[in-house]
């Protein structure tokens, strides 16, 4: 907090986003491929545009979409989500720019 | 005794070097620990009668290593004697019997070091976004570990 009788100059609203309406507004995520998930997209990573708001299923649409190769493991991945696990359902997830979206098969470390 | 000076530490590394395992131990002598208890991972030259050429493993590397410390932590809840902690898993190819993985872990006495590698390894397996290709003579397969939560093999 700023020490007392000195205020902090107030951004202005970010233009675009009016509060209580993330809905219908995207951001750029960074997407992370790992094995096989790589292997199917052809990349380790990328920048998407996605909405704001969006559950765990509909992000996995929109990834597949780009990459319409990685359906054959939607059985079996699930996503790291500011490296937090999230399983592909309806998780509703709220993302913010510069957020790390990553595809994660099932894992095979030790 | 003081004890001040032998803060318990863990050591967590993910590099595609040869781990040593004189290394790892090392790391975890304690003057206040009577035990330190390790394991070691290492690559099997087969796999249901197909001849393993070599393993290479990939990792979401700042996430994994965030994983493992989460497994220090709660070893340290679980067994408050641990003392130091050493996670090294190798990254990159990984030659036939050479180690993968090396888990070391120091306490007092040897119950709950040797109880905290294996919690160590066990949730490792489950947890830890690591991934290992096995590379046969003429093709490879993404294995997956049964301790996956997600991962289902009889689909």
């Amino acid at each position: 907090r700023p020490p007392s009788g000195r205020r902090r100059h107030r951004e202005p609203a970010a233009e675009g986003c009016p509060p209580g309406n993330g809905g219908s507004m995207r951001c750029q995520v960074s997407v992370l491929y790992f094995a096989r998930s790589a292997e199917l997209a052809g990349l380790r990573c990328e920048t998407l545009s996605v909405p704001r708001q969006i559950t765990a299923l509909q992000l996995w649409e929109e990834i597949v979409k780009v990459h319409p190769r990685l359906a054959v493991i939607r059985d079996q991945v699930v996503f790291a989500v500011r490296q937090e696990y999230v399983l592909l359902g309806d998780q509703l997830l709220v993302l913010q720019p510069g957020d790390e979206v990553a595809i994660i098969p099932p894992i095979s470390g030790g | 005794m003081d004890e001040g000076e032998d803060v318990p530490k863990d050591f967590i590394k993910l590099k595609s070097e040869k781990l040593s395992v004189d290394e790892v131990s090392e790391l975890v002598i304690s003057p206040y620990c009577g035990a330190v208890s390790l394991f070691i991972g290492t690559t099997r030259n087969n796999f249901e009668g197909k001849r393993v050429i070599h393993l290479e493993y990939e990792a979401y590397t700042s996430m994994a290593e965030t994983e493992i410390k989460k497994i220090c932590r709660d070893v340290r809840q679980k067994w408050p004697s641990v003392k130091h902690i050493a996670v090294h898993h190798r990254l990159g190819v990984v030659p036939i019997t050479e180690a993968s993985v090396i888990i070391a872990v120091s306490s007092p006495h040897r119950a709950e070091s040797l109880e905290a590698v294996m919690y160590c390894i066990n949730t490792l397996k489950a947890t830890v976004p690591i991934w290992k290709k096995e590379i046969y003579e003429d093709e490879y397969s993404w294995k997956e570990n049964k301790e996956c939560f997600w991962a289902n093999s009889e689909k």
